[in-house]
């Protein structure tokens, strides 16, 4: 248990940089989650943090010391892998138990902190067992219970859920979330799936190309957007954004692509300014007298109706919560509350408003 | 090498430590040797340069034995190399009987290739040997296998495809299985004759195991010895001596040490470049053919 | 393949099959030949036509193991092999195992330098080992052939082991860093029990290239340790007065490897082209 601060940490691959000059204060007991879209560095920072991968230049300061160039096993961290990575000759009281006998523990105190992980994870009943007899989901835990034994500064976890099938990744979640209320341990957890970014955090740190986009609570990120990127990464399905100018009495939007938008109220802009519209599809509602659209595809999702429309000639989404009953072909005339709406800068990409 | 990995470097050490004092420091005393006049017999030992390789070079029995190692060498990697590669074709097109086959087929290569030799001497053995009983069973008169040069050389480079065509046939067979068989359904229903298969979508896709499989063979072939003892030690004459043979004699029977590490040094300089011809050549043919 | 029931197809593999069948045949007569010929008595030995009807004998086969000192060959062979194996194998997997954890692009040299040593013409080491040995009066004596075998073995252990270690995954190397281990605890404690396997194969390979190797026998050897290829060779290579106890020999000889073989069967292709059990 302890604050965690990554300061200006950069990383190259031979001549390739990955991770540009990364900044992160996370503090102790956190539960702060890395997402960003394949290949963007997130498994990398995590691995700096471990120590698996030298860093190039900056710091890594856990509880205020700089850890930056010590051997994994001095740092104090405890890692649960993608592939869970197991030793697959030991039983899983052995594999739980391994960093405590590395550590030089005598075998009865291993023997009660292996059980009492086994205790809080469930794993009772399979202390006996070799990895290869358990499945998926009783894999994950013997890694999760692998790493809590040691009770260590800081947890970090490489996409721990990408090999579980649906129902269980949905399950794990809270059962990690609920360890998380229970251990108070500070987390750093790696997933590009911006539903377990959202469900999991205290904080999210949204990364691209090495870069930070925001760091945020959920909502925060939810709500207030730092960039055009982060828009359209969180929410799903996700945020439409749309390309134009502020019409002249600002209550308009004409689209870059053809044909305008209305708006009940002003939006906040300048008439004439150059932005990218942003709108949640769960904020559009239909209305009597709003922008007119063709209804282009429906997707029912059970709960939601997901309905894709042609305004104008630009694609929108939007999520209806009651069930309409839209026909494929149908024109329809859609309201758009100026206050939901985002706009970022054209050229820069960056919020323009709080 | 990241940090918390340094520690592996340690892990070269006796491996390495080994290989400096078994083979490069070896190899480097041979090189040393080749400088020097050196007849282990009497011990006396003369610096002369390069005069080893110029008596070489300039003798005609290094060139005959070049010549008799290219000709076998050829010889037998042809014959393995098509053997090998139709054997591997049978067996993949059989797949469910092909394991006993393989099994079977691979057999005289896994015997110790003295032993190897011994079976086949005692095929080729004038008079009472299994092929010259059953000729003279019908009353042909058989020729001398092992006692005269041309067909002493005959029988040296059938006996090394014995031996050898197991490993050529395993080896592309082992790549074909590792063919996508998209690639062959596909060519099928393109309307590909077997022929048209084999020619353009079969052999481009083996080259590097072909590649692999030709190298090896070639490398092996300069430097195996047993066979050639045992079968003919290098006569009649020196009808079959490779170069491989000849050093044995000079470094071994004339205990002419000097010399015989030069015309290891020639070898070494030889295969080097016949494979490195090899391979470019293989790889251009294969570019070119094939756009 | 889904083509498999055209008539016209089955035909060929019916056709295939029998070719196959011949060549198989064809290509074991000289195996077939030395059986019978150590299971002959001198007067079914030397026939023409060649007998293949007879009433077959163990005398010789027991003969040369008993009357002959090819049991002391034998023990030769297997002290000799054994010791290349436990040189060998140890060094060689330690080698193996870090260049499959380094970054290839520091391995890839190293492996294509290991490739090359292949290329090698054992006589150009052959020489230097026998003015070395002759020099060090270690002509004929365990030792020396023992590291002549383990400068051969050695690339082709590397090569061989280190397929295998690659195919452990590195994720357990960091978690076992993590878990507090050194380089050495993790490659002892994790690494090692998984690559036993792997270490059998690479063992008995090493046991087959050294107990089948001639050259180095050859010319380092004499009295005291000449190996069994050495003694056979000179045995039956000579004249065939005494044909069907050399026969036996050299079955005797082909038997353990045929098991051994046939243990590796799976791993047959992958320890040939690593570096051939021959040559
Ligand atoms: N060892 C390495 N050598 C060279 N480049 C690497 C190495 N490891 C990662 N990279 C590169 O660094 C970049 C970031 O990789 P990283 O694995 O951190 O991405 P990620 O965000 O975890 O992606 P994913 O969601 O796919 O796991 C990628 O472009 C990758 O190709
Ligand atoms: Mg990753």
């Amino acid at each position: 248990m302890a604050p965690l601060t990554i300061q200006q940490a950069t990383k190259s691959f031979g001549g390739v940089q990955v991770l540009h000059g990364v900044t992160i204060d996370i503090d102790d007991g956190e539960f702060v989650v890395l997402v960003g879209p394949s290949g963007c560095g997130k498994s990398t920072l995590l691995r700096l943090i471990a120590g698996l991968e030298d860093i190039t230049s900056g710091g890594i300061l856990i509880d205020g010391k700089d850890v930056s160039r010590l051997h994994p096993k001095d740092r104090d961290i405890a890692m649960v892998f993608q592939s869970y990575a197991l030793y697959p000759h030991m039983t899983v009281a052995e594999n739980m138990g391994f960093s405590l006998r590395m550590r030089g523990a005598k075998s009865d105190e291993q023997r009660r902190k292996v059980g009492q992980a086994a205790g809080i994870l469930d794993l009772d009943a399979l202390l006996d067992r070799y990895p290869r007899q358990l499945s998926g989901g009783q894999r994950q835990r013997v890694a999760m219970g692998r790493a809590i034994v040691r009770d260590p500064k800081v947890f970090l976890f490489d996409e721990p859920l990408s090999n579980l099938d649906a129902k269980l990744r949905v399950q794990m979640r809270s059962e990690i979330r609920t360890l998380h209320k229970k251990l108070k341990t500070t987390i750093v957890y790696v997933t590009h799936d911006q539903i377990e970014a959202m469900t999991m955090a205290d904080k999210i740190v949204v990364m691209r190309g090495g870069h930070v986009e925001q760091i945020g609570s959920p909502m925060t990120l939810y709500d207030a957007p730092a960039n055009v990127f982060v828009a359209g990464f969180i929410g799903s399905p996700a945020m439409n954004l749309l390309k134009g100018r502020i019409g002249a009495d600002a209550q308009s939007f004409d689209l870059d692509a053809g044909g305008a938008l209305q708006f009940t109220s002003a939006l906040d802009a300048r008439p004439g300014q150059s932005v990218i519209l942003g709108i949640r599809p769960e904020d559009v509602t239909l209305s009597d007298n709003g922008s007119p659209a063709t209804v282009k595809l429906i997707e029912p999702t059970g709960a939601d109706l997901h309905v894709n429309l042609d305004v104008a000639g630009s694609d929108i989404t939007a999520v209806f919560h009651e069930r309409l009953s839209l026909k494929e072909g149908q024109e329809v005339s859609l309201e758009l509350p100026a206050d939901c709406v985002h706009l970022f800068d054209a050229e820069t990409e960056t919020r323009l408003s709080a | 090498m990241v940090r918390w990995q340094r520690g592996l470097w340690l892990f070269f050490l006796p491996s390495f430590g080994l290989l400096a004092l078994v083979l490069l420091w070896p190899l480097s005393y041979a090189v040393y040797l080749s400088f020097f006049d050196y007849y282990l017999g009497s011990g006396e030992r003369t610096f002369i340069g390069l005069g080893n390789y110029v008596d070489l070079l300039t003798e005609a029995r290094l060139w005959n034995s070049m010549r008799t190692t290219i000709i076998i060498a050829f010889g037998s990697v042809a014959v393995e190399f098509l053997v090998g590669f139709a054997l591997a074709l049978a067996l993949y097109r059989l797949h469910g009987s092909a394991k006993v086959f393989s099994v079977l087929l691979f057999l005289p290569h896994i015997v110790t290739p003295v032993v190897a030799a011994l079976f086949l001497k005692w095929m080729l053995a004038s008079n009472w040997g299994f092929v010259d009983a059953t000729l003279l069973t019908f009353n042909i008169e058989p020729p001398d296998w092992l006692g005269d040069p041309v067909w002493a050389k005959v029988s040296v480079i059938l006996a090394d495809a014995w031996v050898f065509t197991p490993l050529v046939m395993m080896v592309l067979y082992a790549a074909l299985q590792g063919l996508d068989t998209s690639l062959l359904e596909a060519a099928q229903i393109d309307g590909a004759s077997s022929w048209n298969t084999l020619r353009h979508v079969i052999v481009p896709a083996l080259i590097p195991a072909i590649i692999f499989v030709i190298s090896i063979r070639l490398m092996d072939v300069f430097r195996f010895f047993d066979l050639i003892y045992v079968l003919t030690g290098g006569g009649p004459g020196t009808a079959t001596e490779t170069i491989t043979i000849y050093t044995y004699q000079l470094g071994f029977r004339m205990l002419e040490v000097g010399k015989a590490s030069a015309l290891g040094v020639i070898t070494l300089i030889v295969v080097a470049m016949l494979l490195l011809t090899i391979n470019r050549g293989l790889n251009k043919a294969y570019r070119g053919g094939d756009r | 393949m889904s083509a498999q029931s055209y008539p016209g197809r089955r035909r060929t593999t019916w056709v295939i099959f029998i070719a196959l069948c011949v060549f198989t045949f064809i290509n074991l007569t000289p195996l077939i030949w030395a059986v019978l010929t150590s299971l002959k008595d001198p007067r079914d030995a030397f026939t023409i036509p060649p007998t293949i009807i007879f009433e077959p004998t163990l005398k010789y086969h027991i003969e040369v193991w008993t009357e002959n000192d090819f049991v002391f060959y034998l023990m030769n062979s297997l002290i000799i092999s054994a010791g290349t194996v436990f040189i060998s194998v140890p060094a060689g997997s330690l080698a193996a195992y870090a260049l499959s954890r380094i970054p290839r692009r520091s391995a890839g040299p190293i492996l294509s330098a290991l490739f090359t040593i292949r290329m090698f013409p054992h006589m150009l080491l052959a020489i230097p080992f026998f003015v070395m040995g002759t020099f060090l009066n270690m002509i004929d004596t365990y030792p020396l052939l023992i590291l002549a075998l383990v400068a051969i073995n050695q690339p082709f252990t590397i090569w061989l082991m280190h397929g295998f270690f690659l195919e452990i995954p590195r994720d357990l190397d960091e978690a076992a860093a993590i878990d507090g281990c050194s380089n050495w605890q993790a490659f002892r404690i994790v690494i090692l029990p998984l690559a036993r396997p792997g270490m059998t194969v690479a063992a008995l390979f090493s046991l087959l290239l050294s107990y089948n190797e001639f050259l180095f026998a050859l010319i380092l050897t004499g009295t005291d340790t000449k190996t069994l290829p050495v003694a056979i060779a000179s045995f039956g290579g000579e004249d065939i007065s005494s044909w069907s106890l050399s026969a036996a020999g050299a079955i005797g000889i082909m038997l353990p490897i045929v098991l051994v073989m046939l243990l590796l069967q799976r791993h047959l292709v992958r320890g040939l082209t690593a570096g051939a059990v021959k040559g």
